[in-house]
């Protein structure tokens, strides 16, 4: 029956060089930081501008916002769905609160948690109407999208808010670490707060398992109705977060607060190895590929390329970065097994 | 019936070496098939039984392998499955892989053109749908969605699939382990007519007296080489086991008595399951006392309803009735209240049902156990990788390392997996839904045991299975079922196989009266 070979296999595996490479390979973060490096360093050789402070700066902020839904979205992601509707919901969660605290002159922190509980509130109902009536996430939050986008007109008659109380432009003016602003701070203690909760967590594995198969995860005893409409209201809270900072950086709630967010923020955590087919991604992963979708953009503005050419690489290299995750999972993970689709996940392997 | 001794070979494989990774599945195999004869592929779970016939039908491509296969004597390399269909071999894989929301007809003729021009004729599908399903003795209407189907139903749609194109060799990744008695002998009836026609059969299966029922030769596999080559007349289990495992076995089944005055566990009253499709009720008012320590068994065939039975107590599948668990009422909405009352359920299709893809082995064995290595919902990666390995150990999983995908384990080891993850939190009523669907006889002979030592801890268990042996030796009483109502039961000892083929019959023919 082979006890023997069997406990000898699982006790300690030799480690050859080959198989530090696969695993170095199976680690989904490898290819997309690699790339990373690359652009950098091409730009850099372009244009030595490119890593000015100034500029590194601007990345990042720009990173702050959309990476603040990001994180949301990957979570969600892993639960098998995914929201569309993010840009519009940051855009109408902005201007309500600008106008809880100017027209309804509530209180800032007040307004602020009113914007943070209707992004909640949306999240909720595109949650409900995914799980309970069954109607695609694609179809419920596109249609979202659309709302959000009349709600925001019907609630500023195209006008932006403004001024606003300023101590919510001190917010936006304020710039705690490194000449970035409170943004980014929120930013990077909420990414490393989701990232440990995917990796260390009952919730977060209960999450992957949600998105691997929601039949299996519900027989052993996971409610994944709930972990789905829980994340369809934490990403809609925290598209409200960074809608809000962002109408606080520019002390206005500007109508265009979020437009075309939705599209980056998808196509940069896929980038990043987050599947579109829900349970496999990494915090990490998503991240970084907002990261180099930032990066390439800016890139592409420092050595003087044309706008529309931007847009052009985003949509290469979203392409590219899954095609190339496909071929490493085929090639590293399976072996060259092709009829095993099914990915090994690289977060799970990675923590070992 | 033996095909001639002399026949020349049809399919053969030389020299096959196969690796995944740094493992390697076939070291060296060499595989010859005769004309006409009905060839069984046997050996242990992992032994690369699979992985041989996949070579031969082209799942795994031309140059994933080294080696050569010859069909008629000629070379050939298929860089895919539809090559392989195309140059007449036909392939019945051992998980499920149907198409769910087309119906069964389409399922059986995706993939194939020519008929009826480009438009694919429905009705022309159906009809000969149906034509192949008479033969297969399956009584469903060719325009079911499959979606509605259970996995023994769905099995039978796979190999009417595969039947279609008309192969001339056929190859089956165990047909027949979750297909009951009476689907057996039906398949075997249209095998025995096919070899007749002339048609070349490969046949993997881990239950022996089927290989003695049809087989002319069989090739035993070892750890991915060849372990003996049998033919007719020398299969009997013990030089069929001591090839597979070099080892012999001792009793298949062991002894165990319940305890006298145990405690009731659980206690079922007027259980009733809506049906689905046509049929009013697949479960009418089922009734049942489950002690402490006791294994009973259910048998029945296949669409009788014990699948239902199970899903009901586990939540799964909604009911009417009344469920009480050590004396309390208690009810059962999902599955997370069946496992908050200690109940734990094994399913039956674990490709659907049961393992995480996504997960490496580890995890899918630790998942919904996560309470016991967590303490305020944060993880212990340590004490979570040591109760994987431990359950590793314990079950014998067959598995390359502990992060491997699971999709690459052996099918009889992803059943242990499965089998690990249910037992870990210790469950005090266990519900088995096939338990040894795909295991080898030695590892079979291991769950035996291991369903044994629970009950002697005071474990209730319900076990389900197709073969009728099975139930009738583990159980200490078995219940009968018949289109969803039990209609006989009897003690360890008193009851036969042919016992429980009788009552079923009785029942039928009352009900069609
Ligand atoms: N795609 C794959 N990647 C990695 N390893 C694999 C893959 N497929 C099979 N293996 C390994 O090859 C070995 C042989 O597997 P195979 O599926 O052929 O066994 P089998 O004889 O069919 O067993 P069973 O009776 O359990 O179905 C096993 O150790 C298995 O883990
Ligand atoms: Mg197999």
């Amino acid at each position: 029956m082979g006890t023997l070979e069997a406990s000898g296999r699982i006790g300690a595996p030799p480690v050859s060089a080959r198989d530090r490479l696969i695993r170095l390979f199976a680690v989904g973060e490898v290819g997309v930081i690699g790339a990373l490096v690359v652009v950098v360093l091409f730009f850099y050789a372009l244009e030595p501008a490119f890593l000015s402070e100034r500029n590194i700066r601007a990345i990042l902020t720009v990173v702050s916002f959309v990476g603040i839904i990001a994180i949301g979205q990957t979570i969600l992601l892993v639960n098998g769905e995914f929201d569309l509707s993010v840009g519009s919901v940051a855009g109408l969660c902005a201007v309500s609160s600008a106008k809880l605290m100017t027209v309804f002159a509530l209180p800032v922190p007040v307004a602020v948690l009113g914007g943070v509980l209707i992004g909640a509130g949306i999240g909720l109902m595109n949650g409900l109407v995914v799980v309970r009536l069954k109607i695609p996430a694609f179809i419920q939050t596109l249609g979202m999208l659309f709302i959000g986008q009349g709600l925001i007109q019907v609630v500023t008659n195209g006008y932006p808010v403004y001024p606003l109380p300023p101590s919510v432009s001190a917010v936006g003016f304020a710039r705690p670490i490194f000449g970035l602003g409170w943004s980014f701070v929120f930013f990077i203690v909420a990414a490393i707060a989701a990232d440990l909760m995917l990796r260390r967590t009952v919730l977060g594995r209960n999450m992957y398992a949600t998105g691997g198969n929601p039949e299996v995860a519900k027989l052993v005893g996971i409610d994944t109705d709930r972990y789905k409409i829980g994340a369809f209201m934490l990403i809609g809270a925290l598209a409200a977060t960074a809608g809000m900072f962002v109408m606080a950086d520019l002390s206005s709630g500007t109508t265009s607060i979020g437009s075309g967010w939705e599209l980056a923020v998808i196509a940069g955590v896929v980038v990043g190895g987050v599947s579109l087919f829900g349970g496999a991604g990494t915090m990490a992963g998503g991240l970084v590929g907002i990261l180099l979708l930032q990066v390439v953009q800016s890139g592409l503005v420092v050595i003087g390329v044309n706008a529309n050419w931007q847009q052009i690489a985003v949509g290469i290299i979203m392409v590219l970065a899954v095609g190339l995750d496909i071929l490493r999972r085929r090639f590293f993970i399976a072996g060259g097994a092709r009829e095993d689709a099914a990915p090994a996940d690289p977060s799970p392997l990675r923590s070992e | 019936m033996a095909a001639e001794t002399d026949a020349p070979f049809v399919v053969e494989a030389l020299s096959i070496v196969k690796r995944f990774g740094g493992a390697t599945a076939l070291a060296g195999v060499d595989f010859r098939v005769r004309r006409g004869e009905i060839h069984a592929l046997l050996g242990q779970n992992g032994a690369g039984k699979s992985t041989l016939v996949k070579i031969l039908n082209g799942v795994h491509r031309a140059g994933s392998f080294e080696g050569r296969i010859l069909l008629d004597g000629r070379p050939v390399s298929f860089g895919s499955t539809a090559q392989a269909r195309l140059g007449g071999v036909g392939y019945v894989p051992q998980e499920i892989e149907v198409l769910e929301q087309l119906s069964v007809a389409e399922n059986v003729f995706a993939g194939q053109t020519g008929l009826g021009g480009r438009l694919v004729r429905q009705r022309v599908l159906e009809r000969q749908a149906s034509v192949l399903f008479r033969e297969l003795g399956l009584d469903i209407a060719p325009s079911t969605l499959v979606a509605a189907l259970t996995p023994a139903q769905r099995h039978i749609v796979m190999i009417a699939r595969a039947l279609a194109a008309k192969p001339a060799v056929l190859m089956l990744d165990e047909p027949t382990a979750s297909l009951s008695g009476a689907e057996v002998d039906r398949l075997f009836i249209l095998l025995r007519r096919l070899k007749a026609q002339g048609t070349t059969m490969i046949f993997i299966t881990h239950r022996l007296p089927e290989v003695m029922a049809l087989c002319d030769r069989a090739t035993v596999l070892r750890d991915g080489r060849v372990a003996a080559e049998l033919k007719r007349g020398e299969f009997d289990a013990g030089t069929v086991i001591a090839a597979m495992s070099g080892q012999r076995l001792s009793r298949l089944y062991p002894a165990h008595t319940p305890p006298a005055q145990s405690p009731v566990l659980l206690e079922i009253d007027g259980l009733s399951v809506a049906g689905r499709g046509h049929e009013q009720r697949a479960l009418e008012g089922i009734d049942l006392t489950l002690r402490a320590g006791e294994i009973l068994g259910i048998a029945g065939l296949l669409g009788s309803g014990r699948s239902e039975l199970l899903g009901a107590i586990y939540g799964s599948v909604p009911y009417s009735g009344r469920i009480r668990v050590e004396g309390r009422a208690v009810t059962i909405r999902r599955p997370k209240d069946a496992r908050d009352a200690a109940i734990a359920l094994l399913t039956e299709d674990r490709k659907r049902s049961g393992l995480l893809f996504n997960l490496p082995v580890a995890k899918n064995i630790t998942i919904g156990n996560l309470m016991l290595f967590s303490s305020g919902g944060v993880l212990n990666p340590g004490a979570e990788r040591a109760a994987a390995l431990r359950t590793m150990r314990d079950l014998r999983v067959k598995a390359p390392s502990p992060n491997a995908a699971v999709a690459h384990l052996s099918g009889g080891n992803q059943q242990k997996l499965l089998l690990g993850r249910v037992l870990m939190r210790q469950p005090k009523i266990l519900l088995l839904d096939e338990p040894t669907k795909g295991v080898d006889v030695g590892t079979r002979s291991e769950i035996y045991r291991l369903i044994v030592d629970l009950a002697e801890t005071g474990v209730g268990l319900i076990v389900v299975s197709s073969e009728l042996e099975e139930v009738i030796g583990l159980a200490d009483r078995c219940l009968v079922m018949a289109d969803g109502r039990f209609v006989d039961a009897f003690e360890r000892g008193a009851g036969s196989e042919e016992r429980v083929l009788r009552s079923i019959a009785a029942a039928q023919a009352e009900r069609a009266a």
